[in-house]
Parts: structure tokens; C-alpha cells; sequence
């Protein structure tokens, strides 16, 4: 009896272990996810000659394990050798299931737990401001690594302003930072920043960089999206209200279907802004199939930091998305079409009636003008053929189709010279005729008095409550196996339900909004947080911001950030309640001085090189030249030429220069963003495409990103500008501090020996600001 | 020089990943023949059946409509497969050199270089119109976003010449994809094409304002350097700061070394005659290909060269007007690549330069309309040349009328495969991990590289 148990208690120690390690090491993928159909965590799962008991090398786990099935398991590389020796030695004793319970719990892979419960370690004496501090010193502590002294005040009022407003500070606002000796100065100059408004342009571009705006749609045409602008306002609003996040998820995922507000609806131009090619002919199946993935693939990558992608052709190699759970997940999609949100019901309808009736009138405009000038056309085309050889007459004459190759090539060589231009018609109009001109000019100028965009923003409703079916692809019938729409598994699955029968859409959307909004969700916190942490301190705790899967990093800090992912959603999911956790910190105000090391446990500020948009902003902002306008619709800003060189459309219609030449100098996020065309100045300086989601942007350092920023007619008419104040204070404006004597001297060396070569003292002032805007002081956030 | 200004130079060309490449792929460099790329690009669609892949039997039965379940499956934007007349090309094709390829009248230039071309006639892929088409053979995907080719080249090989761009871009302006077609996707900025114009000033920006002499720029630069040290000073190890300073440095550079590569004056005439410049047809292309060739002797890796664009005459035209827009797009380009082809080879060149010749998709072999040919991407011709391949020879095949690739059929991805291969890289291996993915050129594609087939091995 004793004997009988002491083997039941060693094959139940054999097994627990075995299956201890297969749950560490295969369920993520073979548990409930049952990646390729098989499941490992139940005995039944082993079926199959999965494992043939007392048979390991028969048994195809333990070949795979081995690398010698199809393929190597786990795919993270080969287990160590003493847990391969347990699995073998449990499958050659019959491979049995521990007697207490049938079932092994689930794996665990940290990012799908869970957000667990920590207090701050009591680390960080003398040196911790506040909780965060208090986890970081513990892990420099760890590390044996010392904090970096606090930055001096000029410092820190500079690095506050660019990270939440993305504007340097005024000079003003750094001397009344250092003049201020009242406790909790700091903690007022953070406060300033974010009560900005340019916060939210700031915020506003990372989120924009995450959900891939454009004001264009892309491909050959680009043609534009209307109101697309809305959305981008929508975002700058929402973060300068401090919005909850929770509530920016929900409206922008199923702004519609949650939500009566028109300006929380209008969150769902979210899928409206993206990428797409929906004009082309013949081809609107795959066109929609490109949406859906956009939206599929978006959405887990924004909201959740997963890269679902990978799932859409097969089973994720790396983690627990089977390919079934990707087709659930794009499920949620399928019954979307877009539509214009009406922000002001009776506003908006009766634009599109003027609309309609102007477009009714101009046709009328249109013909009139046609009559007006074809005889003139004619006449003038008659004169100037006349005076041309008889060979050219007479392939003018000729049909277009019976043209010879000859005739043609004469035809296409005189055609400009011998047409007359529009311009050169009203040139000649007899009396009678400029007065008609003159009425169909007043006339379309009537029309166009108060003209202006209407009130539309762009989002996505459902087609009805059907959705159309969803399938995953080469299974089951010819169109695959039938989906429904579901949540994945690995963060607890669960179907979708039918909606009411009286409601105009699936709710599916709703549903997805919901379930990702809530505080449980072991991943929405978590990675907002950790985006939030990143734009701060260069890197993420997890450095793959939009990847919280097995492939990305591991966080450097799992407490701290499962307990800002707590006070997150504590604190009513409040974005400006986690900039201040991390701005009041220690950790944030340590100065940068330091090598070249990744730095993850942060014993020092990690310094940067201004975003592409905060270098153009800058300039404009120290130069005094910054419009500071918000909001509406893009801006285009002249460029030259050769700027512009590569459009896919004449840049009459592509890049469409505003007439207003005061808007050209507003901020950066409010220039046309297109798909096919950044404004090099941009896109030297990594802004992205805009075409898939950014979630970190690359700082590269390139010989064309210093020719631009030394040479392009922005820099030189912002320095022209500067120029026009004395050296000291156009100094001042760029550097928000004084000259140093030395620097003084050097300055004034540089002065006369420009003037000397330039001829004048304001060119040479010009020149000093040229140069001072392309130091790295400037161009770095210290 | 310090270490890390060293670095700099180094990583502005190789970038950082190439300096593990470097190791990972020195196996494979060994069998490298190549060592920089010229991509002559066609912009808008070429018709294969009226170039390299000739089609007797389309001739023969030109005016009918398709035999049987011929046209099924087929479409593009503008015909209809069941209804469409066949056409005939009316080119003349001709036998040329020791291998006997056989190309039309419209290359009569490139013909009497066949020895040194291999053709693919089975190219094929699945976006009919252009910006896609574009996208897919430049970057392997339709939807635009990914690194380009050249980038990732650069990516994987690094610069050889510190003072030019590693990859340079020569167009006629607008692309139907716009600048995404060279751009660097989610590769760091400094892997994209930078665009060189013909003119004094080739590279953006790379004039000083106007008024601003040498010596007034340098000062300025000076200065700029005076204040970086001085910034610098108190912030010892930080190599981006260092980069910086050697970036202007190398724009300082570039301003010097530009110009001078693109002034053609000390070419010898009978150097210009060869690339036709001079001639009115020609004169423009000749002169980006003469460049392209300077640009190679000077170390820039990748040279992308388009003929044609969206704004003015390019191949597209052949929807209205096949015998016109090719007659014309052939007669601005033929000479001109004839002639590089003569030049690099005579100048020993060749062997480690590749040479491709390409375009987005061919054109139907039915007619558009009476005098067209729509897009057609289902089957269709590129040629390569240089980096030890042996010319003379085509692979695969179309179908009796040119519409299908039926034999060794190639796709997008074997090409770059391929490219990848003779640059001396493995295509599985240059990874870029973005999105949690080791992305890659290839995606999980590439299997049907014929690399050997192009060394004069069987396939």
C-alpha cells in the first residue's frame, strides 16, 4: 500500500514536472490557443502519436523537440538539456497525467496576464521623489548603477517644454523658471506645458504616427481625403482635454455604435485616414480585403501592442494567435463602410444642398464660357496657321485618326503655338463679350462668397446588423472555414453576441471597444503607459512599444510598469496624470551628461535629437515667425521646384499652395500630409510615411539632412528673420540663455569676418543665425 | 579622426546592421561578382510581345479573339479577355550575336549588345495598374510602405564612396507611384534614394543660398563646428553629437564632389556619341545613363534610373498608341543603354557592375481599343546583365501568345532573390525587425532564384 502510493507520489512528481516544462515552454501556443489543432495541455491532446507512451523517439513531440519533425519546437530555440532528459524520461514511462487533476493550467507569458498589484520598494533614499523613482532606484541599486545629478534649470524648462508642447520655451519662461524659488516651482513650470494648447499638437503626432495619418489616400492618384483634417483636430482636442483614454479607445473604435455625440463619433475616422486604393477599377475585393487588414493589423498594433499580422496566412510562429483568431478578430471589421458624420445636423445638410446646386449652376458657367470663346479660338487658330508651311496646314486639317506618323509628330510640335490660350482670348474680347465674361465671373464669385468646408468628419459605420460572412482562408469549404467574430484567445477569448434585433449595426465594434477599454484587459494599460514612458525617456520599460508579444523585449521594470498600468486606470485612465507622475520624478530631471551605453535602467536622461516636426516648429518659434493658429483644414506651404520633385500628379492639383501666405508659417501637423510626397525638410529628419503604424520613430543622422537644414530657403528666411534682431538677442531667442564671454568674442569675430565677405553687416547677421539653428544645442534636447 | 567619427562614416553608408552583415554574409561575398547595381526602369509598362518575347503565332492570328479558355481568369483595367482582338507586333524580331536572341527593331541598339544580356521572359506578378505594380517590383509588396530595393541593398552592402549618396535616384520628374518608389519604408532615412538631377546642383539643397560664396559658406560651417565642440565638450561619448559634426563635414564634401561628377565636360566625344548625347532623342537619357556609369566608377552602389513619367511621354502611352509612345520611348532610351552597356564593358565595368533592365508589368498582347496595348501583368520580359552573368540566352517562357509565364516562371521576389545573390547577400538574411518581424525583401518568398542559371549553369 505504501509502495503502491510512493510510485503514485514519483510518476505524479514525473509528470508534474514534465508537464511543468511543457506549460512554460509550448501552451502559450498548444494551450487553449490550439495552434495548428493541436493542444498539449490535456491528455487527449497527446493522441495521434503525439506521444506514443514509452515510445519517445516514435513520439512526434519529442522529434520536433529535437528538430527532427517539420519543424523545431519551441521555435524561441531548443530546450535546455535537463528539461529535454524529463520530458523523455516522463514519455518513456507511459507518459501519464498527474493523478489530482486532468488539466495543466494555462501558460503564462507576462503581457497576458494579469496587471498585478505592486508597492513601490522602499529604495531610493535621499534621491526618490516618487514611486516611479523608487523602482528605478531599486533596479540601479541591482544593477550597481547611481543616478545622474539633476539637470540645471534651463535644462529642464527646455526638455519639459519640447516633450509636452514640442515648442522651445520663450526666454521669458526659462528666467522665470530659474527666478522662481517657491517650493514646487518645478511642479508649476510641468503645469504651464500642460495646460498649453500646443500640448495637444505635440500628444496629438505621436498618436497620429500610430494610427498612420494621411490627408491623402496614396497610390498613383492620392487622391485627397476629405475632412480627414477633422479627425486630426478630434486627436489635439482629445488630448488637450485630458480625455480618458478609455473613452478615446471606445470612441474611436465604435464612435457610432456607443455614443449619440457627433464629436465622439467622429473618433472612427480612426479607420477613414489610413491608406487606401479605393478608386481603382475591378479590383474592390481586394481593396477590401486591404482594408480589413489595415484595420485588423492596426488596431491589435495601436491598442493592444500585438502584431496580429503574421496570423492572417498561418498560425503565429511566435505567439498564441492561431490564424482562426485572426479571422475573429477581422470579423469585427467586415461589416464596415464609411460614411460622413454630420457634426451639425441642419449645418451640414444644407451644404450639401448649396453644393448640389452649385455644382446644377456651373454646368450652365461652364457651356456659357465655351460659347463665349470658340470663336474666337477659331479665328485666332485660323491666323496663326496661315502663316505656317503648307505641310503643317494640312496636318492640322487631317482627321486625328488618318493623321500619318509625319503629320502626327507635326501636329503635336506646332499644337502649343498654334492654340490660343484662354488667357490670350479674354486678351481680345470684343466689348460685348468682356461684359459677359465679367457677369459669369460675378456670378461664380456669388457663389463662392461664404464658401467653406462643411461639417463633416469622416468615419465608418456598419452596412446594417448582417454582416457579410468572414472565413479563414483554405480551410473547410471553398471559401474556408466560417468565423464569427470573437476576441483572442490568449487574453480569454470569447464570442461576440448577435446584436438586438431593432439595432442598425452588428455591434461588434462596440463589443471589441469595450472589451479592449476595460480595466482588465492585461494589455491596453500597459501599453499606453509604456508609449507614454517612451516619448519621455527615448525607450519604452518595454523597448517594442507596439509589441508586447514573445519576439518583443521584456520589460526592463515589470513592476513599474504593471503599477503605472494600475494608476492609470486608478486615475480615470487621466494621460496628463501619468506626464506627471513621470515629469515630477528624479528619474526624469537627471541630467544627460553620459556615453553612448542603451541606458535602459536610465541612470541619466537620455537626450535626443528634435522630431522632424519640432526642428521646422522651432525655427519658426525662435524666429518669431510661427503662426499659432489650430486646427482646420491643411496648409500648404510653398516650396521650390526642385522640393517638389517627384509628386505623382502636376503640383497644381497635388500640392495646391494656400493663397494665404501668413498660414505657411503654422506648425508642422498642420501642413498637408501625404501619402506619396513628404515635405523633404520632413522626411530627411524620419518623419514616416504614414502608411502602416509608427511606433518609434527612427533618428537617423544623414549628410542630406544637414544640406537641407543648412541650405533650404526655410532655414534661411527664418535666420533672415532673426537677423533682424542684435546678435545677443536673436541669441538669446535660439538658445534661451546668454553668450558667454568667449562665445561673445566669437560671435563678434564671425560677424566682421562675414561682413566682410558678404558685404553687409545684415547678411552677416543672417549668416550668425543661419549657423546657430544648425548647432546640435539647438537641434538636441538635453 | 576619432573612433567615433570613424563609426560615423562607416555607419552613415553601411548602417549599423550592414556591420553585422558584414560578417554573416562573407561566405557568400566569395562567390560575388557584382558589387553595385544599375536599374534601368521603364516607367509605365513595356510591351513584351513587342520586344524581347516574340510571339509568331499572335501574328498569325492577329484579329482574332482568343482560342478557348485562353483569356479566363485574366483582367486589367481596360479590356475584356473574351472580347479583345489578338494583335500582332509590328515590330520585326531578329536573331542577334553568337547566342541568337532574338529582340525587335525597337532595340536595335541593345540588340547588338545581346551577347552580354539574359532574359527572363517569364516575369509575372498580380497588380495591373501602376502605383501598385511600382511598389511590387520595387519593394516586393503592392501597398506602398516597405523599404525599396535600393534601400535594402544599401542596407546590406554599405557605401563605398563617403562623399556621394550610396543611393541615387534619376528620373523624369513624376512617378505614377511618387517617391515611395525609392524611398526607405520603415528602413532609417539614410537608406533612401536621393534623387540627382542633371543640372549644376544635383542633389537638393546642395547649393549654398544665393549670395553665399565658398568662403562665406565656410565660415558658417566653421562656426557651426566651433559651437558643436564647444557643446560637445561637457558631453563626452555621445556619438550622435559627433555624427552630427561629421555630417556637415560630409555635406561640406558632397558640395565639392557632386558637381563634379555630373559635369560631363572632360567625357571624351566619342564617349558622349556613344550614349547619343547630343542627339535631340536621345540626348537626356543618354546623359542620366552616362551618370549612372560616373556614379558607379565613383562607388555609389544602387542606381535607379527611370525612362518616362506621369507628367510627360513614358510607355503608358502605348494604351492609345502602341506604334507612337514605343517608337518614341524606344528611340529615347535604346542608344543610350546600348551604350552604357558598351561602356562598362569596355571600360572592365561590367563584371562588377549589374545591370537591370525592367519595367512595372508588360503590355497585352490584345489590342486596347484599335491602336493599344492595356497593362498586362501576368507574364512579361526584363533583361539582366553584367556581374559575370552569361548573355546571349533567355529564360522561361509565354504562353503561344505571350499571355501567361508558363515555364520557369519567375516572380518579383526571385528577382530580388536573385539581385541579392550576385551582390554577394542572402536574401533570408538581411532582416530589419520591425513590427516584432524580421522583415525582409523577400517576405518568405525567394525560392525560385536563378542565379545559377544566369553564371551559364542549367536551371
Amino acid at each position: 500500500m505504501v509502495l503502491l502510493f510512493l510510485l503514485i507520489a514519483a510518476e505524479t512528481e514525473l509528470a508534474e514536472k514534465a508537464l511543468g516544462i511543457l506549460n512554460r515552454n509550448c501552451y502559450s501556443c498548444h494551450g487553449s490557443a490550439a495552434m495548428a489543432g493541436l493542444r498539449l495541455d490535456r491528455p487527449e491532446g497527446l493522441e495521434d502519436a503525439i506521444v506514443v507512451p514509452g515510445k519517445p523517439d516514435q513520439s512526434r513531440l519529442w522529434l520536433m523537440m529535437n528538430g527532427k519533425g517539420r519543424a523545431m519546437m519551441p521555435p524561441t530555440g531548443k530546450l535546455a538539456p535537463g528539461d529535454l532528459a524529463a520530458v523523455r524520461e516522463w514519455i518513456k514511462a507511459g507518459a501519464k497525467w498527474p493523478v489530482a487533476s486532468g488539466k495543466a493550467p494555462l501558460a503564462k507569458w507576462w503581457a497576458f496576464e494579469p496587471v498585478k498589484s505592486f508597492s513601490a520598494p522602499g529604495r531610493g533614499e535621499g534621491w526618490a521623489r516618487n514611486e516611479v523613482d523608487r523602482f528605478i532606484a531599486a533596479k540601479l541599486e541591482e544593477k550597481g548603477l547611481k543616478p545622474a545629478r539633476e539637470a540645471d534649470r534651463r535644462t529642464l524648462v527646455r526638455r519639459v517644454s519640447f516633450d509636452l508642447t514640442g515648442l522651445p520655451p520663450a526666454r521669458a519662461e526659462v528666467e522665470e523658471f530659474e527666478r522662481d524659488e517657491k517650493p514646487g516651482a518645478y511642479e508649476r513650470m510641468v503645469e504651464r506645458y500642460l495646460s498649453s494648447k500646443h500640448y495637444g499638437e505635440k500628444w496629438g503626432k505621436h498618436w497620429l504616427d500610430l494610427v498612420r495619418y494621411g490627408d491623402t489616400a496614396g497610390f498613383e492618384q492620392d487622391p485627397y481625403t476629405l475632412y480627414a483634417w477633422r479627425y486630426r483636430d478630434y486627436v489635439i482636442e482629445s488630448f488637450n482635454a485630458d480625455k480618458p483614454y478609455n473613452v478615446f479607445v471606445k470612441e474611436q473604435l465604435a464612435g457610432d455604435e456607443l455614443f449619440e455625440d457627433p464629436q465622439q463619433q467622429q473618433g472612427t475616422g480612426y479607420f477613414a485616414v489610413g491608406p487606401n486604393r479605393d478608386m481603382l477599377y475591378k479590383v474592390e475585393d481586394i481593396n477590401r480585403i486591404e482594408s480589413l487588414t489595415d484595420f485588423t493589423d492596426t488596431t491589435a498594433s495601436v491598442f493592444l501592442g500585438l502584431t496580429v499580422g503574421c496570423a492572417r496566412c498561418h498560425d503565429h510562429k511566435y505567439d498564441p494567435i492561431p490564424q482562426r483568431d485572426y479571422y475573429r478578430l477581422q470579423a469585427v471589421f467586415a461589416p464596415f463602410q464609411k460614411t460622413r458624420i454630420f457634426l451639425h445636423y441642419n449645418n451640414a445638410r444644407s451644404h450639401d444642398l448649396g453644393e448640389v446646386t452649385r455644382q446644377f449652376k456651373q454646368y450652365d458657367i461652364g457651356a456659357e464660357l465655351i460659347r463665349l470663346k470658340t470663336p474666337y479660338f477659331e479665328r485666332m487658330k485660323a491666323e496663326r496657321l496661315s502663316r505656317l508651311s503648307a505641310a503643317v496646314q494640312e496636318a492640322f486639317a487631317a482627321p486625328e485618326e488618318k493623321r500619318t506618323a509625319e503629320q502626327k509628330a507635326l501636329h503635336d510640335a506646332h499644337m502649343k503655338e498654334v492654340n490660343p490660350t484662354d488667357g490670350e482670348i479674354w486678351k481680345v474680347l470684343d466689348d460685348r463679350d468682356r461684359d459677359k465674361l465679367e457677369a459669369l465671373k460675378n456670378r461664380l464669385l456669388g457663389m463662392y462668397a461664404n464658401y467653406g468646408p462643411g461639417p463633416f468628419a469622416p468615419g465608418v459605420t456598419d452596412v446594417g446588423r448582417e454582416a457579410p460572412r468572414t472565413y479563414v482562408p483554405g480551410k473547410g469549404t471553398a471559401y474556408g472555414e466560417e468565423v464569427k467574430p470573437g476576441f483572442l484567445t490568449a487574453l480569454g477569448g470569447g464570442e461576440i453576441a448577435e446584436p438586438p434585433l431593432d439595432s442598425a449595426t452588428t455591434r461588434r465594434r462596440a463589443a471589441l471597444a469595450e472589451w479592449i477599454a476595460r480595466g482588465e484587459n492585461p494589455l491596453t494599460a500597459r501599453v499606453m503607459v509604456n508609449r507614454i514612458w517612451q516619448y519621455h525617456f527615448g525607450r519604452g520599460i518595454v523597448a517594442t512599444a507596439s509589441d508586447f508579444g514573445m519576439r518583443g523585449s521584456e520589460p526592463t521594470h515589470p513592476e513599474l510598469l504593471d503599477w503605472l498600468a494600475g494608476e492609470f486606470v486608478k486615475r480615470g485612465w487621466s494621460v496628463k496624470a501619468m506626464h506627471r507622475l513621470m515629469l515630477h520624478s528624479a528619474t526624469y530631471r537627471q541630467a544627460s551628461n553620459r556615453g553612448d551605453g542603451p541606458n535602459e535602467y536610465l541612470s541619466g536622461f537620455n537626450r535626443r535629437r528634435l522630431e522632424a516636426e519640432e526642428v521646422r516648429d522651432a525655427m519658426l518659434q525662435v524666429a518669431g515667425t510661427m503662426n499659432p493658429k489650430m486646427g482646420g483644414k491643411p496648409v500648404v506651404p510653398e516650396l521650390s521646384n526642385e522640393e517638389l520633385y517627384g509628386m505623382s500628379q502636376p503640383a497644381g492639383n497635388a500640392w495646391p499652395v494656400t493663397m494665404d501666405r501668413a498660414e505657411h508659417a503654422r506648425r508642422s501637423i498642420y501642413m498637408l500630409a501625404k501619402r506619396t510626397y513628404r515635405m523633404p525638410m520632413l522626411e530627411v529628419l524620419d518623419r514616416p510615411e504614414g502608411v502602416l503604424s509608427c511606433a518609434r520613430r527612427e533618428s537617423s543622422t544623414t549628410a542630406t539632412q544637414s544640406l537641407g537644414l543648412l541650405n533650404s530657403k526655410f532655414t534661411v528666411e527664418q535666420a533672415e528673420a532673426l537677423g533682424k534682431l542684435a546678435p545677443e538677442r536673436g541669441w538669446q531667442s535660439v538658445f534661451q540663455r546668454e553668450m558667454t564671454g568667449e562665445e561673445a568674442v566669437m560671435v563678434k569675430e564671425f560677424l566682421a569676418r562675414q561682413t566682410e565677405l558678404l558685404g553687409s553687416e545684415q547678411k552677416a547677421r543672417r549668416e550668425l543665425m543661419r549657423g546657430l539653428l544648425n548647432t546640435n544645442e539647438f537641434l538636441y534636447v538635453d | 579622426m576619432s573612433a567615433t567619427r570613424r563609426q560615423f562614416f562607416l555607419d552613415a553608408g553601411k548602417g549599423f546592421g550592414s556591420l553585422a552583415l558584414a560578417s554573416m554574409v562573407a561566405g557568400a561575398a566569395e562567390q560575388a561578382r557584382a558589387k553595385r547595381v544599375i536599374y534601368l526602369f521603364m516607367h509605365g509598362g513595356v510591351s513584351h510581345v513587342d520586344t524581347f518575347d516574340p510571339k509568331p503565332e499572335l501574328t498569325k492570328r492577329s484579329g482574332e479573339v482568343l482560342p478557348g479558355s485562353f483569356g479566363q481568369g485574366l483582367i486589367t483595367s481596360r479590356i475584356d479577355f473574351r472580347k479583345a482582338l489578338m494583335r500582332g507586333s509590328p515590330w520585326k524580331f531578329e536573331r542577334a550575336g553568337e547566342g541568337g536572341l532574338e529582340i525587335s527593331d525597337l532595340f536595335s541598339h541593345i540588340r547588338k549588345q545581346a551577347d552580354k544580356i539574359a532574359v527572363i521572359r517569364s516575369c509575372h506578378g498580380d497588380a495591373f495598374d501602376h502605383a501598385p505594380a511600382i511598389y511590387l517590383r520595387t519593394s516586393g509588396s503592392q501597398f506602398p510602405g516597405r523599404p525599396s530595393l535600393g534601400a535594402w541593398s544599401v542596407y546590406g552592402l554599405g557605401s563605398e564612396n563617403e562623399n556621394l549618396p550610396s543611393f541615387v535616384v534619376m528620373s523624369d520628374g513624376a512617378m505614377k507611384s511618387g517617391a515611395g518608389a525609392y524611398g526607405s519604408g520603415y528602413l532609417p532615412a539614410r537608406y533612401q534614394g536621393t534623387v540627382f538631377r542633371s543640372g549644376a546642383s544635383p542633389v537638393l539643397h546642395l547649393e549654398a543660398p544665393e549670395g553665399v560664396s565658398r568662403e562665406a559658406q565656410k565660415t558658417t560651417l566653421e562656426l557651426i563646428g566651433k559651437m558643436n565642440r564647444g557643446y560637445g565638450a561637457n558631453r563626452e561619448g555621445d556619438s550622435t553629437l559627433e555624427a552630427r559634426m561629421a555630417s556637415y563635414e560630409l555635406a561640406y564634401r558632397m558640395q565639392a564632389e557632386a558637381p563634379e561628377v555630373v559635369d560631363l565636360a572632360k567625357e571624351s566625344a566619342a564617349t558622349k556619341k556613344l550614349y547619343g548625347i547630343g542627339e535631340p532623342m536621345t540626348d537626356d537619357f543618354g546623359r542620366k545613363c552616362l551618370l549612372a556609369r560616373r556614379l558607379v566608377e565613383r562607388g555609389v552602389r544602387f542606381v535607379q534610373l527611370y525612362s518616362g513619367t506621369n507628367l510627360g511621354d513614358d510607355w503608358d502611352d502605348a494604351h492609345n498608341d502602341l506604334l507612337g509612345s514605343h517608337n518614341k520611348m524606344a528611340k529615347k532610351s535604346d542608344l543610350p543603354v546600348a551604350g552604357l552597356l558598351a561602356d562598362l564593358a569596355g571600360r572592365g565595368l561590367l563584371d562588377s557592375t549589374l545591370v537591370v533592365w525592367g519595367s512595372e508589368f508588360g503590355r497585352t498582347p490584345l489590342a486596347e481599343g484599335k491602336n493599344g496595348r492595356d497593362h498586362h501583368p501576368y507574364g512579361f520580359s526584363m533583361w539582366m546583365a553584367g556581374a559575370g552573368i552569361v548573355g546571349g540566352r533567355a529564360l522561361g517562357a509565354t504562353d503561344e501568345f505571350g499571355l501567361r509565364a508558363v515555364e520557369d516562371k519567375k516572380d518579383v521576389h526571385d528577382l530580388h532573390a536573385t539581385m541579392f545573390r550576385l551582390l554577394g547577400m542572402d536574401h533570408t538574411e538581411v532582416t530589419y525587425r520591425f513590427q516584432g518581424r524580421d522583415m525582409r525583401l523577400t517576405d518568405v518568398h525567394g525560392q525560385g532564384e536563378f542565379t545559377a542559371w544566369l553564371r551559364g549553369g542549367s536551371k
